[in-house]
């Protein structure tokens, strides 16, 4: 127990489990994010709201009430004309159905207005009110649908959400404990004098910083774990990948954020700098890397910045892997961009990383 | 600096006999500011040596260099004997070192603290007695932030004997602490200094200078400009003729306010 590696390493170990500011951020907020964003978009149900306005008021207008409520994925509510237009265009109805007085009297027109900032649910909630118009015409004309959909239930490797969610989560995750662990102690202990402290003693530097390195990857191992093991639990994530596979692109992930961690604590002046400069690299990239969205919908402009940000290479990597099941031969275009990373984060870290404050 | 012959080489080294610390021609530059000028002086084994000076005078800078923190330009430092600039990592191991305003890792106890600190010198300890020789058993369990400012230098320094140095460097220990604490770290050094080491002890307090070093060396702009034991010192400034305008009188103001407040130490 006398290794001041093995020492300093489990100090490092110590400090980070104790510190619960850095535990929130690294472990829960992390888990939060894909907790919140599992529920949102829970479980493939889709919802849509819909607007009746039933100028009819007969038998059949309650007919084609009674049989609307029927449909689960249909929050229905009635009102009039212009209070239904209103919720429409406050963005509170994805479909407004008109059922006119003539209703029952022969062929008729329903207008129907939807939401066109909601496509996914307009679209969706026009599809049952063309279904529900359909079935109605055909009984009221008398005539036997010439083909009926018989619908069986398979177990397909149905992507949702959430297998897209998890692995860019981990990849988030692995980015921000890289850049803001290393950065924000580093700092700290440079400003406070810790690290003169310890140069005063015979510790060897490499033994250091490898104590912090070791400690922060087990923690990008154990964040990975943990997020994998809450999709499988919570949401039935879609895994099926080789974890060893996992760990090592975690590992190059993580090696490429500490390396921009030491680049920034080597001219952070506090942690307010660190934290200004940490956020503006990682916040942009959050969004841009696909960590949460597809990125096939951005302009065309931004996709040559996006697709090689390491956030993305990371994610893309992560998602093959988990996902597809993907070989690292599979990812290796991937793999290139975030070996080219590296390259320039650690060339950058042992430029401009300084033992003493700037 | 000029070459050194090698009888002086002989010299040199004969003379660090009996000395904990050589310094020969030490010269330190920052720039246009030559922040250490050329300094030569010896401290004995177990003296308490004091390093006085305004700000900037270059006090810091050479307890740095000694201590292999900083690289000088010119000059030759053996410290425990010890050639400091062949061997900076060496010196490292011979010596204790409590720097100005040093912090600690947040999140560890004083105990693991101390053990981290036996690590890096690959030391067996037993944190416990060592914590218990400068008073703060009671604090093994806790953290450095909730010490007093009287307990953090205590437990600087005893980070700073977990090696068992020769020589133990304070830079300007009671800097901020309350007259018992000031009292309680004089006590602590003197016992430090029993126990056979040697200290150097850099201050702005005089009375502290006075109370606990043997010898004292003044510095003002890099250079030291008078260096014996205080009370020569003092009796050379007298024989100047030098008279103050008040007299001292039998007591001060911090002996009043030690009758009234008493000697024992306010902390957790």
């Amino acid at each position: 127990m006398r290794n001041p590696l093995a020492v300093l390493t489990i100090t490092a170990f110590k400090m980070y489990l104790r510190n619960r500011q850095v535990i929130f951020f690294n472990l829960f907020f992390p888990v939060m994010i894909v907790v919140i964003f599992g529920l949102i978009n829970g479980n493939g149900n889709v919802s849509v709201s819909m607007g009746v306005v039933d100028n009819a008021h007969n038998p059949v207008s309650q007919i084609v009430l009674t049989q609307l409520r029927q449909i689960k994925a249909v929050k229905l509510t009635t009102g009039s004309l212009d209070s239904e237009r209103a919720a429409l265009e406050k963005g509170d109805r994805d479909v407004v159905v008109v059922l006119p007085a003539s209703l029952g009297q022969g062929p008729v027109a329903l207008p129907a207005f939807y939401n066109a900032g909601k496509p996914q649910e307009s679209s969706a909630a026009l599809a049952i009110m063309t279904r529900f118009v359909d079935e109605a015409s055909f009984q009221y004309a008398h005539i036997q649908p010439s083909f009926t959909l018989n619908a069986q239930p398979v177990n397909s490797r149905n992507l949702s959400y959430i297998d897209f969610l998890v692995p860019g989560v981990i990849a988030m995750s692995i980015m921000q404990t890289g850049l803001f662990s290393v950065a924000f102690s580093f700092v700290a202990y440079k400003q406070q004098g810790i690290l003169r402290r310890l140069m005063a003693t015979p510790m060897r530097v490499p033994d250091f910083l490898m104590s912090r390195i070791v400690t922060y990857l087990v923690m990008a191992v154990v964040q990975m774990a943990i997020l994998i093991v809450l999709g499988l639990l919570l949401y039935h994530l879609h895994f099926i990948g080789n974890i060893a596979y996992l760990i090592i692109v975690g590992f190059i992930g993580a090696a490429i954020f500490m390396a921009v961690g030491f680049t920034i604590s080597g001219f952070a002046r506090d942690e307010g700098a660190v934290a200004a400069i940490a956020n503006l690299i990682s916040f942009p990239m959050m969004f841009l890397s696909g960590v949460f969205f597809s990125l096939s919908n951005e302009p065309g402009w931004l996709q040559p910045i996006t697709k090689v940000l390491p956030l993305t290479f990371l994610a893309n990597a992560l998602r093959s892997i988990s996902l597809d099941g993907a070989s690292l031969w599979a990812v290796r275009g991937e793999l290139l961009g975030l070996a080219v990373w590296l390259a320039i984060a650690l060339v950058l870290a042992i430029r401009l990383f300084k033992w003493e404050v700037a | 600096m000029s070459a050194i012959t090698q009888a002086e080489e002989a010299n040199l080294q004969l003379d660090t006999q009996g000395f904990a610390i050589v310094v020969d021609g030490l010269r330190k530059r920052y720039g246009n500011l030559v922040a250490v000028d050329g300094i030569s002086f010896r401290v004995k084994e177990r003296e308490i040596f004091g390093l006085l000076g305004p700000n900037g005078a270059g006090k810091t800078t050479t307890v740095e260099i000694l201590e292999g923190l900083r690289q000088a330009d010119a000059g030759r430092a053996v410290v425990a004997g010890i050639d400091v600039f062949k061997a900076p990592q060496k010196v490292k191991s011979r010596i204790g070192v409590q720097l100005q305003a040093s912090a600690f890792f947040d999140y560890l106890t004083l105990v693991e603290l101390i053990e981290m600190f036996a690590a890096l010198y690959e030391r067996p300890i037993d944190a416990r007695v060592l914590l218990t020789r400068v008073g703060l058993e009671d604090k093994a369990s806790s953290r450095v932030k909730t010490l007093s400012g009287g307990q953090k230098q205590r437990f600087s320094i005893a980070t700073a004997l977990v090696n068992e140095p020769r020589v133990l460097f304070l830079d300007e220990p009671t800097t901020g602490l309350d007259p018992q604490a000031r009292r309680n770290l004089w006590e602590l050094a003197q016992a430090i200094r029993q126990d056979g080491r040697t200290i150097v002890l850099t201050t702005h307090y005089m009375d502290e200078a006075e109370t606990l070093c043997d010898r004292v060396a003044v510095m003002d702009r890099g250079k030291i400009i008078a260096m014996d034991t205080p009370a020569t010192l003092v009796g050379n400034l007298l024989a100047k003729g030098f008279r103050r305008r008040q007299v001292e009188r039998e007591a001060n103001l911090e002996d009043v306010f030690l009758d009234l407040t008493g000697h024992e130490l306010r902390e957790g």
